[in-house]
């Protein structure tokens, strides 16, 4: 019985042996797909409303938060107006004499969608990704070091279409290098692509 | 009636206090990014000129936000900012009567590479109740990749009449990218790759009107 276990034993770490090893950036690379995938799963707001409609939520507090809010729509409207008008797809913004408004069509549903983003740096202190997408903010997406090998990953939403972009490493616009560049022929040098599909 | 629970009126109170904080600071906090106060204040004056004709802003905001990141002085993004929203009117124009402001993005770096105008106002015609940022970004991808525009735009028009979806012309804008890196020539490399798409998709519908008539 021993002798068979103990044979057992060696033919699994012979197979297990003949693996090939680990690769850190592939592991990176598949848990970034992976949290792209949990992003697409109901969110923390979704959530969160699951929770208020537990019945304790009476119809006395429904209205007292509707109450809040037309406060706040009347307090608050100029800014709550022009956030609207940044927003993509957005409805019409107030249109007026002689100005052509520029609005979205009302069955073109278009969304951001979760793209994993990689980059390799070992020695790098900081990693974050830039673009049109999120204004050039360094601090809009930051990238997470993954383990100890020097793959950096986040998942950033961002809306179907051609994008360019950088990454900010340590404080300095890089390109990525695992991207097609392409002139940047506004500001010179060079930019990375980033083509989104409308899932 | 209940009572408001002690739960009910914390989401409440909460809610009240995110909307309060985020509805005035959300519209300008970009701006603040922009540390040079000359740079911001002409940045400023061209997001208003583009509020009065209509212009979207965000496109323009993420462009001086670049040349900022990039330490472009402030002559150049104004130069850039101009420019942009001289092509976003265009775009605007050619892919009337609703784009949203992803397609007019892509509608404007489209002209900056080079796509004939008309193409824009012809793939308009293709798709008009549906976004084409990724159809655009597609062309704009190929033209700056040295394929011909209107060899591009013809082919881009074509598919789109059969059908093809965003990850077909994605995936083949991949492949005419690998192919020119491996030495082939922009138009051979489309031949090969359009063509491979095309095989795939069915004919475009044939148009019914006035010309056709029954024998």
């Amino acid at each position: 019985m021993i002798d068979e276990q103990d044979e057992l034993i060696e033919r699994v770490a012979g197979a297990l042996s003949a693996l090939p090893p680990k690769n850190p950036m592939a592991t990176a690379r598949i848990l970034a797909a992976v949290r792209a995938r949990r992003a697409q799963a109901p969110g923390r707001f979704t959530l969160m409303l699951e929770w208020m409609r537990q019945p304790t939520f009476s119809a006395a507090s429904a209205g007292l938060l509707a109450a809040a809010a037309l406060v706040i729509g009347f307090v608050a409207r100029p800014g709550l107006v022009t956030t609207v008008e940044q927003l993509p797809m957005a409805a019409a913004a107030p249109q007026t004499a002689n100005v052509p408004v520029i609005a979205a069509s009302t069955d073109n549903v278009v969304r951001a969608v979760p793209v994993p983003i990689t980059f390799d740096a070992a020695s790098a202190k900081s990693v974050s990704i830039v673009g049109d997408f999120n204004n050039w903010d360094a601090s809009a997406a930051p990238l997470t070091r993954f383990g100890s090998t020097g793959a950096w990953t986040a998942t950033v939403k961002i809306m179907p279409g051609r994008h360019l972009y950088a990454f900010m490493v340590d404080g300095r616009l890089v390109v990525d290098p695992r991207a097609p560049h392409t002139k940047d022929l506004d500001f010179g040098g060079d930019a990375s692509v980033l083509m989104v599909n409308q899932p | 009636m209940k009572i408001l629970t002690g739960r009910s009126a914390s989401v409440g109170a909460a809610a009240l206090i995110v909307a309060l904080s985020t509805a005035g600071a959300q519209q300008e906090m970009p701006i603040l990014a922009i540390r040079d106060v000359a740079t911001r204040n002409m940045v400023m004056e061209q997001l208003s000129v583009a509020k009065d004709h209509g212009v979207p802003r965000e496109p323009l905001m993420a462009k001086a936000l670049e040349g900022v990141a990039k330490n472009a002085s402030s002559a150049k993004i104004r130069e850039v900012m101009e420019g942009l929203q001289k092509r976003l009117r265009k775009a605007g124009d050619l892919l009337a009567p609703s784009p949203t402001v992803d397609e007019l993005s892509a509608g404007a770096d489209a002209l900056s590479v080079g796509v004939p105008e008309k193409i824009l106002k012809q793939m308009r015609q293709a798709a008009p109740r549906r976004s084409i940022a990724v159809e655009l970004g597609v062309l704009t991808e190929l033209v700056a990749r040295n394929v011909p525009p209107a060899k591009a735009s013809k082919l881009i028009l074509e598919l789109m009449a059969r059908g093809a979806t965003g990850a077909q012309l994605t995936a083949m804008n991949s492949a005419v990218q690998n192919d020119v890196a491996a030495g082939l020539t922009p138009e051979a490399a489309l031949d090969r790759h359009g063509n491979g798409i095309m095989s795939l998709l069915p004919p475009p519908p044939a148009v019914s009107g006035g010309n056709v008539r029954p024998r």
